[in-house]
């Protein structure tokens, strides 16, 4: 979303150049001129929020075009793009390659048909034929075919296709005889009645499952065609239910669609770049990692991300345990909570300057070098002892959960500053001391911090996986220069009505930059789809 | 419901079939849903004794698979203390309608004949198996002379 709006606004200020543009090079040309976004803004998604009718008429849109070049039903179709994540020209590249095996390997048709008796190999293979050619539904009732799929019945097949229809034959599951019209059977040629196939397909149904279910003989995976639950299954709870599973197994099964994560949105978000970028709801704004669905982690990859966060639901106990809320001050060691997101902190007893991570006095992490992001390794590790070294890895594991953690809360209780500045600015509108749009750029500030603090946060992640040498080291250093600015802007909007405006817009430049540098660097985007 | 009709009807063929590896089918007089049996093993170590079990149908057979326990105490990897067993072919992933109890019975005894170390639910008894054969065979020997049925004189 932000980089469509900058997107937008880029284009406003390019506007005249685009005119004169136009009138001479009609047309893709005028794009040659613009910075690709992909360039400018690591970040830089393009995508879009579609609602379950838009997606069924993009599937439908696909399935029909298939129907088209192949002849074949619908339900055929959407079971054959499934199998190929909705890529058309796959299926129709395979299908003109070995029609028979793209069926196979789809479960429409079996390795071999199985045969009740000698006879039916030619009716099911000219039944197959038929499935190819004219994409018959995959399913045909007995009465087609009846006349030599029996073999269950004692009967001696004696009766003719004329008498088909009162011929009567024993159902492998339930164990009733009944005439052999109300027998359905798949390409397979496994024959059951009707009744026992609707309460099969209800309790796969119940169960979950819907086009993923297989024909009830032994051993069979045959699947059983959209069509021939929806003719069976006439319950429309149950059919409602079957068509929302299939639905949600399609749009999980096409590589460019996820479902959006927030609670109970039915939006759909679309991509063609199937990357780890931000994709954020325009319904309920829920944003989220696009190619894992989890919360956007840049620049940490999606691995990376859930190993880091097993790890923490893992030891967080003990972590938490050791990270207590609350610290002493360095200098008087008077207890003090932290009840802001900026890590200067003030002791409100003996006005010492020091960092909230490290206890370290505030002057050594000033403009030049900021050290208390970078985690020190033990240069004697491989020497020590079993024991240390376990001590050593906790500690190590500990140092980057508490800043991650640490800024994860810095987030909340940001949240409140602006909250609170809401309030404030408020009360000064009322008062007359400025409108409320001059009070804006404080909002675009606080939220500025924001987004840099979620992208610090989830550096220290990398860092924790990170190999050490200097492509580390490098990545250190550009973390604790973004933190470093981060820092400086958390103490400025927190103090912001006496800070100069020119000076808060710098600041937040400054902040920014950092942030798109590292990203520039270490976010996996360029070459990576 | 489809399930007695279709039990009845299991129920005959087996008897009739007259397995010599499972034998003494019974459904219970008042609940055709549980039936027992008596499995008798052609492989060593398990074929100096009989092993009952206890199959358990569900009322929505055979939509739904049925469960299978030992009564009689074995020595074998994939049959815990309680007497569970951990079929394939009767797990719900799995279970398809058309399956006959003969075939569940036929799939349960090959795995007594041939155990499975790889998906063991004791895992002491597979590590002995697989890393010490001879002890495994003398142990499940002892066991099923002191904890098994009678085999059918037959």
């Amino acid at each position: 979303m932000d980089s469509d709006i900058e997107m937008e606004m880029e284009s406003d200020n390019d506007g005249e150049f685009d005119d004169d543009y136009d009138y001479y090079n009609t047309g893709e040309d005028c794009d040659v001129e613009r910075l690709d976004p992909k360039r400018a803004d690591p970040e830089y998604f393009e995508y879009d929020c579609l609602t379950v009718e838009d997606i069924e008429k993009l599937l439908n849109e696909l399935v029909e075009k298939l129907n088209t070049i192949l002849q074949i039903t619908p339900s055929l179709a959407k079971v054959l793009l499934l199998e190929h994540q909705w890529n058309n020209n796959a299926v129709v590249e395979k299908y003109r390659q070995d029609a028979n095996a793209l069926l196979v390997t789809a479960r429409i048709k079996p390795p071999t048909i199985v045969a009740d008796s000698a006879s039916t190999s030619a009716a099911a293979a000219a039944a197959s034929a038929q499935l190819l050619r004219i994409g018959s539904c995959g399913y045909r009732t007995a009465s087609s075919s009846a006349s030599s799929s029996n073999s269950n019945s004692n009967s001696t097949s004696t009766s003719s296709s004329l008498l088909s229809s009162q011929y009567r034959k024993m159902c492998p599951v339930c164990a009733s005889s009944q005439p052999s019209d109300k027998f359905y059977s798949l390409a397979c040629g496994h024959s059951f009645c009707k009744d026992c196939w609707t309460i099969y397909f209800e309790t796969q149904i119940f169960q979950g499952i819907s086009i993923q279910i297989g024909c009830m003989a032994q051993q069979c995976n045959v699947r059983v065609p959209e069509d021939l639950v929806l003719t069976l299954v006439t319950r429309p709870v149950m059919r409602d239910k079957y068509q929302q599973f299939a639905f949600k197994d399609y749009v999980k099964s096409h590589p460019e669609l996820r479902f959006c994560p927030g609670p109970n949105c039915q939006i759909i978000v679309q991509s063609s770049e199937i990357s780890a970028k931000r994709a954020i709801c325009k319904v309920c704004h829920t944003g989220f990692c696009f190619k894992c669905g989890m919360d956007y982690h840049a620049p940490t990859d999606c691995q990376i991300i859930k190993k880091w966060l097993t790890k923490c639901a893992d030891d967080s106990e003990t972590a938490n345990y050791i990270s207590a809320h609350t610290k002493d001050c360095p200098k008087c060691h008077i207890c003090i909570e932290k009840n802001g997101g900026c890590n200067h902190m003030q002791c409100f007893n003996c006005k010492h300057d020091f960092c909230w991570m490290c206890l370290g006095d505030w002057k050594t992490h000033g403009s030049e070098y900021y050290e208390c992001s970078r985690y020190k390794d033990n240069p004697n590790i491989a020497n020590e002892s079993v024991h240390v070294q376990a001590r050593e890895a906790l500690k190590k594991y500990l140092h980057y959960y508490e800043r991650w953690e640490n800024h994860s809360k810095s987030l909340k209780l940001e949240q409140q500053t602006i909250d609170r500045m809401r309030q404030r600015i408020n009360a000064k509108v009322m008062n007359g001391s400025g409108t409320w749009i001059d009070w804006q750029y404080l909002f675009n500030a606080a939220a500025l911090l924001a987004k840099c603090r979620y992208t610090l946060q989830y550096t220290y992640p990398y860092a924790y996986y990170m190999e050490g040498g200097s492509r580390k080291n490098l990545f250190e250093y550009q973390q604790a220069q973004l933190e470093a600015e981060i820092e400086n802007l958390s103490w400025k909007i927190e103090r912001a009505e006496t800070t100069d405006l020119a000076d808060l817009e710098n600041q937040m430049d400054i902040a920014e930059k950092r942030r798109t540098t590292l990203l520039k660097d270490f976010f996996p985007v360029v070459g990576k789809v | 419901m489809t399930a007695p009709r279709r039990l009845r009807k299991e129920l005959v063929d087996l008897q009739e079939s007259s397995l010599k590896s499972f034998r003494d089918i019974k459904a219970d007089d008042d609940n055709l849903l549980r039936w027992t049996g008596l499995i008798v093993p052609d492989n060593p170590p398990y074929n100096k004794g009989a092993f009952r079990i206890e199959i358990n149908f569900p009322a929505e057979y055979p939509f739904k698979p049925p469960k299978i326990s030992f009564k009689t105490k074995i020595y074998h990897p994939n049959i815990d203390e309680k007497g569970q067993v951990c079929l394939p072919i009767i797990s719900t992933e799995n279970w398809k309608p058309a399956t006959r109890t003969d075939q569940v019975v036929q799939a349960l005894i090959a795995l007594i004949n041939d155990p499975e170390p790889e998906h063991p639910l004791r895992a002491e008894l597979a590590e002995e198996f697989l890393k010490d054969k001879k002890k495994f065979v003398k142990n499940a020997e002892d066991y099923t002379r002191k904890h098994s049925e009678k085999r059918p004189a037959d």
